[in-house]
C-alpha cells in the first residue's frame, strides 16, 4: 500500500526538489503544505506516514510543527530538511522527535541514504 | 595540486607574488617573483613552515586570516592601506621611493583540491608601492594645503577666518568647562607713517618681524592671528583679565624696546593694546568678546597709544575720537 | 518585484536559493565563530537602484553606521556589487566573536573582515546552488562613522539599474547582530540570472 507522505515547505521549488529526489521505487501518495499551519491541518485530519519538513517558514515554522506533533501525539515520522544544520539545531530537532536531518539543497543521494537507513525503501 | 601545474611559465613571469601553503602552513610553492624578491629558492623552502621561512610575519594575525580561509572556504584580503606590508620584501623603486619595503595588497584564496586532498591556500601578493608613494605625496600635499588655508600669507600667523574659528571653539570650551578665557587685540601705532617713511616693503617687513617676535613671547596654547591690515588678536585660554593684562604689558614694552633693522635703517614701532575677559553672562557670541576688546583698544589709542587698556565691565560704547 | 520582470515562479526560486544560501552561511559562521547563529528568513526585493538611498536613510540616520562594498563576478554573466550596512555598535560585538582584541587591528580592517566574511559565505552558498563560482574584489569601506549613509549610497548606486535588496538579520546566541545586505546588480546581469532561474525551474 502506498505510504501517505506530506512535503511541507514554503517554496514550490523546494517541494519539487524533494519530490524529484525520491526514487521511483518509493511507493507513496504525496500531499503538500506551504507552511506549518497548513501542515498541521493535514496532520490533524489524515493519517500521514512520513513528513518532509522545512524549518524556516512563515505562519508557523518547522520547530512549531514538531512541537505540535509532540504535544498532540500525532503518529508520523518526520525528516527535517534545512540548509542550516548547526549542531545546536540538529540537537533541538532530534529532541523534538525528528527522525533525521537532511541539508538543503537536497539531492537523490542524500534523500535515498536517509530513506534506506530507516527502511522506507 | 601538481607542481607541474603550479610552475607554469605564466606564474614564473607574473609580476605578483604567489605562495601556496597547506593547512599546516607549510610551503608547497612560491613563484619566481617571491624567489627573487625574497632571495629564496623553492627547492630549499618547500615543505618548511611559512613562519620559519618568513620570520617577520605577523603570525597570530595571519593565522587568523588563513584559518578563516580554510574553515569558510572564502577568500580573505589585506590592503596596504591598513597594513603596509605582510611580507618584508624589497620593492622595485629602490631609488625613487622613501619606503623601505614593498607595500602590498594580499589576497588569500582557498584552492579547490577536492574532498580527499589536503586543503591548500594561495596567497597572492601584489606590489602596491606606487599607490603607497602617491598616497604619501597626496597626504603631504593635503597637510600643506590645510596649513596654507589657515595661515596669513604674509605674516604666517593664523589668518582671520581660522583665528575666528579658534575663538569660537575656545569660547565653547570655556563655557563648557567653566575655564577663564581672555582676548587681546592690538594695533600698530601710526602704521600709515611707517609705510610712508619706509615704503610698503618696509611696512610689510615690520608686520612680519613683529608677528614672529610677539609669537615668541607667547605660550604654546595662546593663539595669535592677523585680524585685519595692522590689527592682530591673541586668544589666551585659561587666562583671566589680570593674567592677560600682564601678558599685554609685557608685549607692549618688549615691542617698544625692539629695534628692527631694515635696509640699514633701524625701525621702531609701538602698539596700542586692548584686553577683555570672556564673561559667560554677557558674551553670547564671539563677536561680543571681540567688540569689548576692540573698545579697550580704542581707549588705548585715545589715551595716547603705546599702552594697554582693559575693558571695564559696563562700558557699552566706543569713546569717540580715536587714532 | 513582478513589475521588474520576475515571474512568480522565478521569485519563489530565487527566494529559496537565497534562503538556502543564508542557511549554509549561518551554518558555516556558527561553526567558525563557535556560537549558535539564528537566521530569520531574509526578505528580498528587486528595486530600482535609485530608490535604495531613501530606504536606508531612516534606519541608519542616528547611529554610527558603516558601509562596506565588495564586487563579485562569476560565470554566465553573473556579477554585481554587495554592500553590507551595519551599525558600529554591532561591528564591535562581532569583532569580539571573531577573536579580535581591542586595538588588535584597525577599525577599518575589522569592518572589512566582518563584511567580507558575511558576503562571501553567503554568495558562495548562492553560487554553489546555481552551479557557478564567484570571484571577489577586495572589500572597500564606503563610509564609516560620521558619513551620511544616504549620500554615500546615492553616489554608489547611480550607475546600477537594479538592486536586489536582501534584508538579513543574524542573531547570535548571546548577542543580536543585525545588518543589511544589498546586492547591486546591473540590468544585463539580472537577465542572466533570470535565465539561470528558468533553467533550474525546467529541471524540476
Amino acid at each position: 500500500m502506498a505510504l501517505p507522505v506530506l512535503i511541507c515547505d514554503d517554496s514550490i521549488l523546494a517541494r519539487k526538489q524533494v519530490r524529484k529526489s525520491l526514487p521511483d521505487t518509493f511507493d507513496a501518495e504525496f500531499q503538500t503544505a506551504g507552511n506549518g499551519m497548513e501542515a498541521l491541518a493535514v496532520l490533524r485530519s489524515q493519517e500521514i506516514g512520513l513528513v518532509f519538513l522545512d524549518l524556516t517558514m512563515p505562519e508557523l515554522d518547522g520547530i512549531g510543527v514538531l512541537e505540535a506533533i509532540k504535544t498532540e501525539a500525532i503518529d508520523c515520522f518526520v525528516i527535517v530538511i534545512s540548509a542550516d544544520i548547526q549542531p545546536e539545531m540538529q540537537k533541538r530537532v532530534m529532541e523534538l522527535g525528528a527522525l533525521a536531518f537532511v541539508q538543503k539543497p537536497v539531492s537523490e543521494d542524500k534523500i535515498n541514504g536517509v530513506l534506506k537507513q530507516y527502511g522506507f525503501i | 595540486m601538481s607542481h607541474a601545474m603550479l610552475s607554469s611559465p605564466v606564474l614564473a613571469q607574473l609580476n605578483s607574488g604567489v605562495i601556496v601553503v597547506d593547512d599546516e602552513y607549510n610551503i608547497h610553492y612560491l613563484n619566481t617573483f617571491i624567489e627573487r624578491h625574497g632571495n629564496l629558492q623553492l627547492a630549499e623552502v618547500a615543505g618548511k613552515s611559512l613562519f620559519s621561512v618568513f620570520a617577520d610575519l605577523p603570525e597570530a594575525w595571519l593565522k587568523r586570516k588563513l584559518m578563516s580561509v580554510l574553515d569558510l572556504k572564502t577568500p580573505a584580503f589585506s590592503s596596504w592601506e591598513q597594513r603596509q606590508y605582510i611580507f618584508k620584501l624589497p620593492h622595485l623603486r629602490p631609488i625613487t621611493s622613501s619606503s623601505q619595503y614593498m607595500a602590498q595588497n594580499c589576497t588569500m584564496l582557498p584552492l579547490d583540491t577536492g574532498v580527499h586532498e589536503q586543503p591548500l591556500i594561495c596567497i597572492l601578493i601584489e606590489d602596491a608601492t606606487d599607490a603607497f608613494v602617491y598616497q604619501q605625496h597626496l597626504s603631504r600635499t593635503l597637510i600643506e594645503l590645510e596649513k596654507a588655508n589657515r595661515q596669513d600669507g604674509l605674516t604666517k600667523v593664523q589668518n582671520r577666518r581660522y583665528w575666528e574659528e579658534q575663538l569660537k571653539q575656545e569660547i565653547h570650551r570655556a563655557q563648557r568647562y567653566q575655564h577663564s578665557l581672555s582676548l587681546i587685540l592690538f594695533d600698530l601705532d601710526k602704521f600709515k607713517d611707517l609705510n610712508d617713511k619706509y615704503g610698503h616693503l618696509g611696512g610689510d617687513f615690520v608686520l612680519v618681524e613683529l608677528s614672529s617676535f610677539i609669537g615668541s613671547l607667547l605660550r604654546d596654547s595662546d593663539l595669535l592671528g592677523r585680524y585685519g591690515g595692522e590689527e592682530f588678536g591673541i586668544i589666551l585660554p585659561d587666562t583671566g583679565l589680570e593674567g592677560a593684562e600682564e601678558v599685554a604689558e609685557r608685549i607692549c614694552r618688549a615691542v617698544a624696546d625692539y629695534p628692527m633693522l631694515f635696509n640699514q635703517q633701524t625701525i621702531r614701532a609701538t602698539l596700542s593694546i586692548g584686553v577683555a575677559e570672556f564673561e559667560p553672562k554677557q558674551h553670547f557670541l564671539h563677536d561680543d568678546l571681540i567688540r569689548c576688546a576692540d573698545m579697550a583698544l580704542y581707549n588705548a589709542k585715545r589715551s595716547g597709544r603705546n599702552r594697554v587698556c582693559c575693558y571695564q565691565a559696563g562700558e557699552t560704547d566706543y569713546h569717540k575720537k580715536a587714532n | 518585484m513582478n513589475k521588474l520582470g520576475f515571474s512568480e515562479e522565478q521569485r519563489d526560486c530565487l527566494q529559496e536559493i537565497i534562503n538556502v544560501a543564508m542557511g549554509l552561511a549561518s551554518d558555516k559562521l556558527a561553526r567558525f565563530l563557535n556560537t549558535f547563529v539564528h537566521l530569520q528568513v531574509p526578505s528580498i526585493a528587486l528595486v530600482g537602484a535609485m530608490h535604495i538611498p531613501e530606504e536606508f536613510e531612516n534606519r541608519y540616520q542616528d547611529a554610527e553606521a558603516a558601509l562596506v562594498s565588495q564586487g563579485f563576478f562569476g560565470d554566465e554573466g553573473v556579477r554585481g556589487e554587495a554592500i553590507v550596512l551595519y551599525q558600529m555598535e554591532n561591528a564591535h560585538k562581532i569583532s569580539a566573536l571573531l577573536g579580535y582584541e581591542p586595538g588588535d587591528v584597525s577599525e577599518i580592517e575589522m569592518l572589512t573582515d566582518i563584511s567580507s566574511i558575511l558576503t562571501t559565505t553567503f554568495l558562495n552558498g548562492l553560487a554553489s546552488q546555481i552551479e557557478n563560482s564567484l570571484s571577489y574584489s577586495a572589500p572597500r569601506i564606503l563610509s564609516s562613522r560620521h558619513g551620511n549613509v544616504a549620500d554615500v549610497l546615492k553616489n554608489t548606486s547611480f550607475h546600477w539599474e537594479h538592486a536586489l535588496k536582501v534584508d538579513i538579520s543574524y542573531q547570535l546566541i548571546d548577542h543580536s547582530f543585525n545588518c543589511d545586505m544589498i546586492l547591486l546588480i546591473p540590468g544585463e546581469a539580472v537577465t542572466n540570472i533570470k535565465h539561470i532561474l528558468d533553467r533550474i525551474l525546467e529541471a524540476y
